[in-house]
């Protein structure tokens, strides 16, 4: 350790509303090495053991070879089914997005147990700042995708559905803990030049700035729109990566940094 | 609305309209809007007590103020929520947190405790007259609170904690106090929420810095984005998510420091900034 400076020398860099000056900032990175990934509700978890018992096989050998993993659980359709009663209500965003919080945690649950003997371990928001322990045991832990807004969670022009669910709560994850990537775990190769299951000459897009994917405006998205635009404005956090789970080895690839599928990056 | 499951690609769906559809899609998503919110407590009127404004003056701004919402609450005239900021301690907290380089969620995480405070002090002053510290997201207990003669008390930051998202500007969390407060009486389906600062309502720049700041008495809420002041005495982000709220029709900002204004702003008079909404 250095020696300590008298006090006068010593003090905090001066605050403005929006924080200190950029070269005072050193961000220190929570845990750079967690590999954050999101189980795709509608696209894993609604196509039950078949499609999720391999990607969970990946998981566990790549933990068991001490990669340290933090799971995050996407909704899928009960999700969806509840939105559209309470949309029909005409319930607020906010209400909608703290109904939208229960299927994830429903399907972090059920990994949990499938994962309890290889260490699997059900946190909540509260348990974040054990995961050191969890990762040092050789644990597993898994939570929601969704991140704990509820009813503070804002309105978007149009739409009653909630701008930042699970893919949002992922990737927010990996920014909090200062980690490179985040890794999204869907059944599909990533992006493709056009809708795959409609037109076979589209061809896959193995890597896109989040700029161009903005400039194309598309009118579906593979991932949150939110994302993307926190991707543009993120400390730590500068690729986003999908995978494909029903594709053997792909979720292998993803865990040991390796790329495949498709990588968004920040430029 | 219908109760099927529906296989055959692979997945099990229940039926619904949003069923295996992309909730990016917009022209999905946009069927899911109308032109209103429900309204879920529509009678409370939100009160936002400023934390540097009101409960850094200490003794001689708390107390008059406090015996006033004693005052408002036995006349049972108004049913309220008091939110409460945390002030000059929430900006050391950042000042600390950001010097150390701790990332924008580590200081979400942490403000909130600074409120508390405040939500315990005004809690010691007002419990005699009925008052509650209330954790912001029990709001399903309102009913039970308004009609037992319940003052309840919140900390006004929202629930963001780590998962704030990424500032666009700087490091600070974008989701503050005023925010918070806003977010939370929309999403009750209020109509009026009253912020309670230190000075007389909201002004193109800062009173406290420029002799010639000009108050603004009624404005409308497409004017002031139009025009934003030079600097804000309300968090921007309160403006920005009005835009594209249903419930709120009116934000009024007040001098809590002259006794009386509360009173009036609660009957619906005009008194400090009146902001509003078509």
């Amino acid at each position: 350790m250095s020696e300590r400076k008298s006090l006068n020398d010593l003090g905090p860099a001066k605050i403005t509303e929006s924080g200190i000056a950029p070269g005072d900032y050193n961000p220190v990175a929570i845990m750079p090495d967690m590999r954050v990934c999101k189980l795709g509700g509608q696209s894993l978890l609604d196509r039950g053991r078949k499609a999720l018992f391999p990607v969970l096989d990946e998981i566990i050998a790549a933990r068991k070879a001490d990669i340290p993993i933090l799971l995050g659980t996407g909704g899928g359709t009960r999700a969806r089914h509840i939105y559209s009663v309470a949309s029909e209500l005409e319930l607020p965003t906010g209400v909608l997005a703290k109904l939208g919080s229960y299927v994830p945690m429903q399907n972090a649950r059920m990994v949990q147990m499938l994962t309890a003997k290889h260490g699997g371990i059900y946190i909540m928001d509260d348990d974040f700042e054990k995961l050191p322990l969890y990762v040092k045991m050789g644990c597993l832990p898994i939570m929601t995708g969704m991140p704990p807004f509820g009813y503070w969670e804002k309105r978007d022009e149009n739409s009653r559905i909630p701008p930042n669910r699970t893919d949002a709560g992922v990737f927010l994850s990996a920014e909090f803990l200062g980690c490179k990537r985040a890794i999204y775990i869907k059944d599909e190769d990533g992006l493709f030049t056009d809708d795959p299951k409609k037109n076979p000459k589209a061809t896959h897009i193995p890597r896109i700035s989040a700029q161009e994917l903005i400039e194309r405006d598309l009118n579906d998205l593979i991932i949150e729109r939110v994302v993307i635009e926190y991707l543009s404005r993120s400390k730590w956090v500068k690729e986003l990566q999908i995978v494909n789970g029903l594709k053997p080895g792909e979720v292998t690839k993803a865990l040991n940094g390796e790329d495949a599928g498709t990588i968004i990056y920040a430029e | 609305m219908s109760n099927k499951l529906v296989t055959g690609d692979g997945r099990t769906h229940i039926q619904s309209k949003l069923m295996r559809e992309s909730l990016q899609d917009r022209s999905v998503i946009n069927d899911t809007d109308s032109i209103k919110d429900r309204r879920i407590l529509p009678d409370i009127t939100v009160i936002s007590i400023g934390g540097q404004s009101i409960f850094d003056r200490g003794k001689a701004a708390i107390l008059p103020l406090a015996d006033e919402l004693a005052a408002l609450h036995k006349s049972k005239k108004h049913p309220m929520l008091i939110a409460v900021g945390g002030g000059t301690r929430v900006r050391h907290t950042a000042a600390v947190a950001l010097d150390l380089g701790l990332p924008t969620g580590g200081v979400a995480q942490l403000v909130g405790a600074m409120e508390e405070l405040n939500a315990v002090i005004l809690n010691s002053l007002l419990a005699q007259h009925g008052s509650i510290t209330m954790p912001r997201d029990h709001f399903w207990d309102l009913p039970l609170y308004m009609n037992s003669g319940i003052l309840p008390i919140v900390i006004s930051v929202p629930p963001y904690h780590f998962w704030e998202p990424p500032a666009e500007v700087g490091q600070m969390p974008a989701h503050r106090s005023d925010f918070g407060v806003y977010q939370q009486a929309e999403v009750l389906g209020t109509t009026h929420v009253i912020y309670v600062k230190d000075e007389d309502g909201l002004y193109d720049k800062d009173p406290k810095e420029f002799d010639d700041a000009k108050l603004y008495e009624k404005i409308t809420l497409e004017e002031l984005l139009a025009n934003p002041p030079e600097t804000n005495m309300i968090d921007w982000a309160v403006f920005k998510s009005w835009k594209t709220g249903k419930n709120i029709k009116k934000i009024q900002i007040i001098n809590g420091l002259k006794p009386g204004l509360l009173t009036k702003a609660l009957a619906g008079e005009d008194v400090g900034t009146v902001i509003t909404k078509d």
